[in-house]
């Protein structure tokens, strides 16, 4: 396999690239909420480009899982990247920020709607009568709703979709987020 | 408290300072600066360089240009602006004004506090 990182093309294994693609992505979205941080990323990316070099200097030619860990190891863990996991005072400007997600718990088809609607803290119905609209005048809505299904990942951990509700991610906000669930799982047995 | 932790956040204290300080010797590209802060120990992860110099750059405390490498990539060289010097004394006094301080905290002898 080969992988292009920051213009340069370096054979890589296959679960090399996995992992390594799994870290960028983590960082990529870390970075997402911090000022520049696009071109914090690019600089991330290009370091990694030149230990892959130092690493192929002696006649190897393939990158493996242990350079990539161990470039992993060097580079820090994304939350250290962006400063998220110190607890540091700039997190407290991203305190009702929000991301678009597609929501999986109030799902009819992908999620898609009731994601927007989270995002722009609205009724789900009126996202979908407005899709369902769009689909009937031309095949808009329809086009529209695939595009942004492949688009918005899904919100899976708890702390993505506190994020989607523009909630705080933080002890307090999450023992919440179980206390709701668990509120909900008791209910729908009781109806049973 | 685990005293790794509170030496951490020291370090992370001064970390911009030695940045600015290592840019005042001379400009220098990323890897350079991490070098450096490697052998002084400032740094674990490299990663937690680049949004400071990303920040700093925003601020316009440092310039960029590219460089071309025989080796790799274009390289970006970091360079300190006028306006980075003057906050880079500013915090040449700040952090003599500190060592001051803790000199003096150290020297003074303890008092009436002890039976």
């Amino acid at each position: 396999m080969t992988v292009n990182i920051a213009g340069m093309v370096y054979h890589i294994d296959e679960d090399a690239f996995n992992r390594l693609r799994q870290y960028l992505n983590k960082v990529k979205e870390e970075l997402h909420s911090v000022e520049g941080g696009n071109e914090i990323y690019q600089d991330i990316e290009s370091r990694i480009g030149e230990l892959f070099m130092e690493r192929l200097k002696n006649n190897r030619q393939v990158i493996t899982i242990t350079d990539v860990e161990e470039i992993i190891t060097i580079m820090g863990q994304p939350g250290d990247i962006s400063g998220k996991s110190e607890g540091r005072e700039y997190t407290s400007q991203n305190r009702n920020y929000r991301r678009m997600y597609r929501d999986p718990d109030n799902r009819i088809i992908g999620g898609v709607c009731s994601g927007l609607a989270a995002y722009w803290r609205i009724d789900p119905t009126i996202v979908r009568l407005i899709f369902v609209i769009l689909a009937i005048f031309g095949m808009a809505g329809v086009l529209i709703y695939l595009i942004l299904w492949i688009v918005l990942p899904e919100a899976r951990t708890v702390a993505q979709k506190l994020e989607m509700r523009g909630e705080h991610v933080n002890l307090s906000s999450m023992g919440e987020f179980f206390r709701q669930e668990f509120d909900n799982v008791k209910r729908s047995f009781q109806k049973k | 408290m685990k005293v790794e932790n509170a030496k951490a956040q020291m370090r992370k204290g001064i970390l911009e300072y030695c940045i600015l300080l290592i840019l005042e010797r001379g400009d220098a590209y990323a890897s350079d600066i991490i070098q450096q802060l490697k052998e002084a120990q400032l740094i674990v992860v490299e990663g937690t360089l680049y949004p400071i110099l990303t920040r700093h750059k925003n601020a316009g405390l440092l310039s960029y240009r590219w460089e071309e490498s025989t080796q790799g990539p274009p390289r970006k060289y970091y360079a300190l602006t006028g306006e980075g010097k003057t906050f880079l004394n500013e915090l040449n006094s700040a952090w003599k004004e500190l060592v001051e301080a803790i000199q003096d905290i150290r020297q003074t002898p303890v008092k009436n506090d002890q039976p």
